[in-house]
């Protein structure tokens, strides 16, 4: 069947909405997530371009068509029903019947932050990207596969789909890196290309596994990841899930590649792999094990909960340790990703929703921090804790976003981060309370791992003998700017501007509105049951 | 402007007091942060979730505020003539006025999760403000402090706030109180873990030793103005705070309660004891004020430990008069310093006579700091039990700590030294006022706090009077304090600061010792774990990389070599493998 084909049939239409809904409305939405940036970077790849003439009209046509996507995603943010328990936008055409492989796309809550996050990771990623000289229309073609493959992970509810969406992912972020990286730009690439691909194969071997003991008929979410597998299956299946999500998110032991591709790749494909590109990992643990296989969820929460601990603390220690300020960077964006993993473990609602609400939040602070250390180095021009001193005067703006990329580490108030870590341990503490204080211990290495980065690299003596500085430019301040807007506005309005004095929405129904939909019914096999009275106190 | 809006607050607040002296409920305002349907099953209290911004005044709300806010306008009018050459004008006002809204948050605040909110806030801020020197490597150094020991403590109090959700499935403090003892599944070991992460967490906002490390650390890199914020304002928040967390520690058990009274009069008698180790004026002060403060803190847990007793509040009445005191000593002192040009007593003198209102107002503000308790401990401490013993002995220490810091600097002679000649010495004009003032407010709030109406005020209940002779002997122990640093400094002055610098050094040399030992035995060799581990996990997949490309060099050479010799090489190879393998066929 051909891509035309694929496009022009009609594809299932989306449940009913209530009357009012729908200013705009289209049955491919979720396509034109995926297929738009293809069609761009394929237009982008055939014009001519001779000696570079028009490398700042695909600037502007990668930027604009981010743009359009932020808009088409805003929209649809809007116009989501946020009380339906099922999958929205949803578009459904036979691709493989033989095999029964199907082209689903739908999206719910979580699916809709994940798409939200991708949008603004998109523009910021363009942005973050202006400065590239060499092979122009290279970069930006692989910019934008990488965007669209990530958005088709997030979309997809077929899992065949979904292994081929996450395993795209990797080949444009490699060649990303390898043609456009630092001084160790090959080895990156190749342990970026061996870790994803380590967990795509192992991706496709869960996805095989659920598809032989389900009866071999179908790859779609909604049979694949039954609750009434038996334990012993959930268990096995869970497993091979969580290794491929540690090699995404990472998780320790598996997160071998993350410091050497964080600290070597431009700025913006940075911003594409802490982003959006590693939530993947986390988002594939809510959909398979904590939606998918409860059983096993729950007798694999301590494990989740020991990789959460690993990870934060050595995360903390690492960057403590290290002299280089993108090592720094690439540790501590480790840290959201344990965080996230931590609400999974406590595999409460609260927990959950909060887990869901971090992704998002994860999301921007890593890449805020990842970026600034990298856009830092570049504009210092050295990436040695041992030469960078006392820059907050001479660099004022990347001071302030370093701190602000600090504080969202943290979890500090107005920003979203907070939100979402209130949620997260709040939820962890009734079934992970280990786990939940040995998280809260990484979280103060971290925060000690800030106080040397932020004494040492702005508020120390300045070093003479350092190359000269210059703060940012205005494309790199905007498009650090825009992580860190996105963390401060879903921080002071979680639920959604209103009306002062009104329940009555502003432009914005809200993240945490929106991101309600389908999490009730994931959770719903994690409520604890109602407890009875005790007659007295108990010691 | 930051003078400006502090001052409207300042008014604001007084025409709320007003407002709130003609009714007897408090003002309480709700408005929904965010509230999340969570789950449709289960226990009601966890099916949905959200954060209220409760906004709950009542007289001490007022009353705290007021403190805050005089010790801001002080501090404020200060920097504007002492700061002048300080950078980041602008910057450091802005924070300062943030750091007031951060204020006003925790004291109205009735829901934990919003409380947490904005003391985190305010504790990012404080970490702003202290390290407000940038370039300066000392400061930048020491303010590090400022931001990583607060945050281990406030994630105490998060801990302790998300454990009580999780049994309780609120954070409202109207709807958890009442239900501590009867929501199900409630235990009272639960609820002693809760209470130690609460009180953890408020202690390191209240700089109780050792936890006021985050205070002495900055107090002389930071700007004086900044440093004397953070200890007077931190002290009332944290300790209105406690007041209000006290009942769910009260709810738990006897021993929990003993626990926190014993920490209190340990820090009480560890942090005016260790100030006099050293000749660094205001970290003296510092340390002084920090055990004033943890002798009114062991007065409020004492008040909560003696079931039938209501006199918790006169805890909170003395920090409210000893924050203004310390504030008012921390810019008096810093006026003497930076006008003779040293930290160290020992090089200081003379000031009495060549900088009488600066001394004037540092002698106001340390007496006001030693009588300040005095009240409290009238209320709520028999002097002849065994915590009476304990804080008599704190108490002394603080008189004699503060003392100390006034007669160096006030009397004795001023030594010439290099680059300083002692007849320049002289007031600034302009800041003079301020310390001045300070003391006067520390002294109202003082003698407001021994009268038992003013109590009465503060939490709505009924006080009986301290008897007259409680306060003197509490007043009087103060007294010895003063006389025997008196009698100390009138022997020898140099003699007691030699011995209180030798003590410095050894106490620096100790300090070393110990963080020498963390460092060597327990930082280093986990950091270089995570290093180690940083560099081996790639260099292990590096070689597995290697291997990978070997294995597939192999597979090409082996696909371009000539298909009989390979298949000649393999059945020689697979024979040998099974002549070994198979039984009777090599054996």
């Amino acid at each position: 069947m051909t891509l035309l084909t694929i496009v022009m049939q009609n594809p299932t239409p989306t449940p009913a909405s209530p009357a009012g809904a729908g200013i705009f409305s289209s049955p491919i939405l979720l396509s034109l997530l995926i297929w738009l940036p293809v069609l761009v970077s394929v237009a982008i790849a055939v014009i001519p371009n001779p000696r570079g003439r028009y490398d700042t009209l695909i600037k502007q046509i990668a930027f604009f068509t981010n743009l359009g996507l932020v808009f088409i995603l805003f929209v649809a943010y809007n116009q989501f029903e946020s009380f339906l328990p099922t999958m929205q936008y949803e578009e459904k055409l036979d691709w493989l019947p033989a095999i029964g492989v199907k082209y689903h796309l739908g999206v719910d809550g979580p699916g809709l932050v994940m798409l939200v996050l991708s949008g603004l990771i998109g523009v910021a990623s363009v942005l973050g990207s202006l400065n590239v000289r060499e092979r122009v229309r290279a970069y930006f073609v692989l910019l934008l596969l990488a965007q669209s493959s990530v958005n088709g992970a997030i979309v997809a509810r077929d899992m065949f789909l979904l292994v081929f969406f996450w395993g795209a992912s990797a080949i444009p972020l490699t060649l990303l890196v390898l043609g456009w990286g630092g001084p160790r730009h090959s080895a990156a690439a190749w342990r970026l290309f061996g870790y994803w691909g380590f967990g795509t194969a192992v991706l496709a071997a869960g996805v095989f596994t659920l598809y032989a003991v389900t009866g071999g008929r179908s790859f779609d979410m909604e049979t694949l990841l039954k609750p009434g597998l038996s334990p012993r299956i959930q268990i096995v299946v869970s497993l091979i899930m969580i290794v491929a999500a540690a090699t995404r998110l990472p998780l320790f032991p598996l997160h071998g590649w993350i410091r050497d591709v964080l600290a070597e790749a431009p700025p913006g494909v940075v911003v594409v792999v802490a982003g959006a590109a590693s939530r993947l990992g986390a988002f594939l643990l809510l959909r398979t094990v904590i939606a998918g296989e409860p059983a096993a969820g729950h007798l694999l929460s301590p494990v989740l909960a020991a990789l959460a601990v690993l990870t934060v603390g050595f995360a903390g220690l690492a960057a403590l340790r290290t002299i280089d300020i993108r090592h720094a960077g690439a540790y501590l964006a480790m840290v959201p990703g344990g965080i996230t993993v931590l609400g999974f473990a406590a595999v409460s609602p609260l927990g959950i929703a909060g887990s869901v609400l971090s992704l998002f939040t994860g999301g921007l602070a890593a890449a805020l921090i990842a970026a600034v250390c990298a856009t830092l180095s570049e504009r210092a021009q050295s990436r040695s804790l041992l030469v960078l001193s006392g820059l907050a005067p001479r660099m004022p703006n990347l001071a302030w976003l370093l701190t602000i990329a600090a504080l969202a580490l943290l979890g500090v108030p107005l920003l979203a981060s907070f939100v979402a870590e209130v949620m997260t341990f709040f939820g962890a503490f009734k079934n992970q309370p280990i786990g939940a204080f040995a998280v809260a211990g990484g979280l103060a290495i971290s925060a000690i791992a800030l106080a040397v980065l932020l004494r040492r690299v702005l508020f120390g003596a300045p070093n003479t003998e350092a190359p000269g500085v210059s703060d940012s430019s205005l494309n790199e301040t905007w498009y650090l700017g825009l992580l860190a807007g996105g963390l401060l506005w879903v921080g002071l309005f979680p639920g959604g501007p209103k009306i002062p004095g009104t329940e009555v929405p502003l432009f914005d129904p809200g993240l945490l509105n929106q991101m309600t939909a389908g999490i009730s019914d994931m959770a719903s096999p994690y409520v604890a049951p109602v407890p009875t009275p005790s007659p007295g106190a108990s010691q | 402007m930051a003078m400006f809006g502090t001052v409207v607050t300042l008014l604001l607040t007084l025409l709320v007091t007003w407002a709130l002296t003609r009714r007897s409920t408090p003002y309480v305002a709700t408005y929904h942060y965010f509230s999340m349907s969570i789950a449709f099953s289960g226990p009601q209290n966890f099916q949905t979730f959200g954060i209220d911004l409760v906004l709950h005044v009542d007289h001490l709300t007022v009353v705290a505020l007021l403190a805050i806010e005089i010790c801001m306008i002080a501090a404020i009018g200060w920097h504007q003539v002492m700061g002048r050459s300080e950078p980041g004008a602008a910057r450091f006002h802005a924070v300062l006025t943030a750091l007031l809204f951060a204020f006003t948050g925790i004291l109205m605040s009735w829901d934990l999760a919003e409380l947490f909110g904005f003391w985190a806030i305010g504790g990012a801020l404080t970490y702003l403000l202290l390290a407000h020197r940038w370039g300066l490597d000392q400061a930048a150094s020491r303010a590090r402090v400022a931001l990583a020991l607060p945050f281990v403590t406030d994630l105490s109090l998060l801990c302790g706030i998300a454990w009580l959700y999780a049994r309780y499935g609120t954070q409202n403090l109207a709807t958890l109180l009442p239900i501590l003892h009867t929501n199900p599944g409630w235990t009272v070991r639960s609820l002693v873990v809760a209470a130690v992460l609460l009180f953890i967490g408020v202690a390191g906002r209240l700089a109780l030793w050792p936890v006021n490390w985050w205070i002495t650390q900055t107090v002389v890199t930071a700007p004086p103005a900044a440093s004397a914020v953070a200890q007077s304002a931190w002290s009332v928040a944290a300790i209105v705070v406690l007041y209000r967390l006290m009942p769910i520690a009260a709810a738990s058990n006897q021993q929990t309660l003993r626990a926190f009274v014993s920490a209190a009069l340990v820090a009480a008698v560890a942090a005016p004891l260790l100030g006099l180790f050293g000749n660094e004026p205001r970290r003296a002060v510092a340390m002084v004020g920090s055990g004033a403060v943890a002798i009114a803190a062991a007065v409020l847990l004492n008040g909560f430990s003696v079931q039938s007793s209501t006199f918790a509040i006169a805890g909170v009445a003395a920090v409210l008069a000893i924050s203004l005191a310390r504030a008012g000593a921390m810019l008096a002192m810093s006026n003497i310093a930076g006008a003779m040009r040293t930290d160290d007593l020992a090089e200081m003198g003379d000031a009495w006579r060549r900088m009488r209102a600066s001394s004037g107002a540092l002698l106001a503000s340390v007496l006001v700091t030693a009588l300040a308790v005095s009240g409290a401990l009238a209320f709520g401490i028999q002097s002849r039990s065994y915590n009476g013993f304990a804080l008599g002995i704190a108490l002394l220490l603080v008189a004699i700590g503060g003392w100390r810091v006034f007669l160096g600097a006030a009397f004795g002679p001023l030594r010439r030294r290099r680059a300083f000649e002692p007849d320049r010495v002289r007031e600034t004009p302009g800041a003079l006022g301020w310390p001045y003032w300070l003391a006067v407010a520390g002294a109202a709030f003082w003698v407001a706090s021994l009268i038992a109406s003013w109590l009465n005020f503060l939490d709505g209940q009924r006080h009986a009077a301290p008897s007259p002779g409680a306060i003197v002997v509490w007043v009087a122990i103060a007294i010895v304090g003063l006389a025997a640093c008196t009698a100390t400094f009138a022997l020898s002055k140099d003699g007691a600061l030699d011995a209180s610098a030798t003590a410095g050094r050894w106490l620096g040399r100790a300090t070393a010792v110990v963080f020498g030992v963390i460092a060597r035995f327990l930082i280093a060799p986990v950091t270089d774990i995570a290093r180690r581990l940083g560099d081996w996990i790639p260099e292990g997949d590096g070689a597995l990389g290697r291997v990978a490309n070997t294995s597939g060099q192999i597979a090409l050479a082996a696909a371009r070599a000539p298909a009989l010799p390979v298949v000649i090489v393999l059945a020689v190879v697979l024979a040998i493998v099974l002549a070994l393998v198979a039984p009777g066929v090599a054996r």
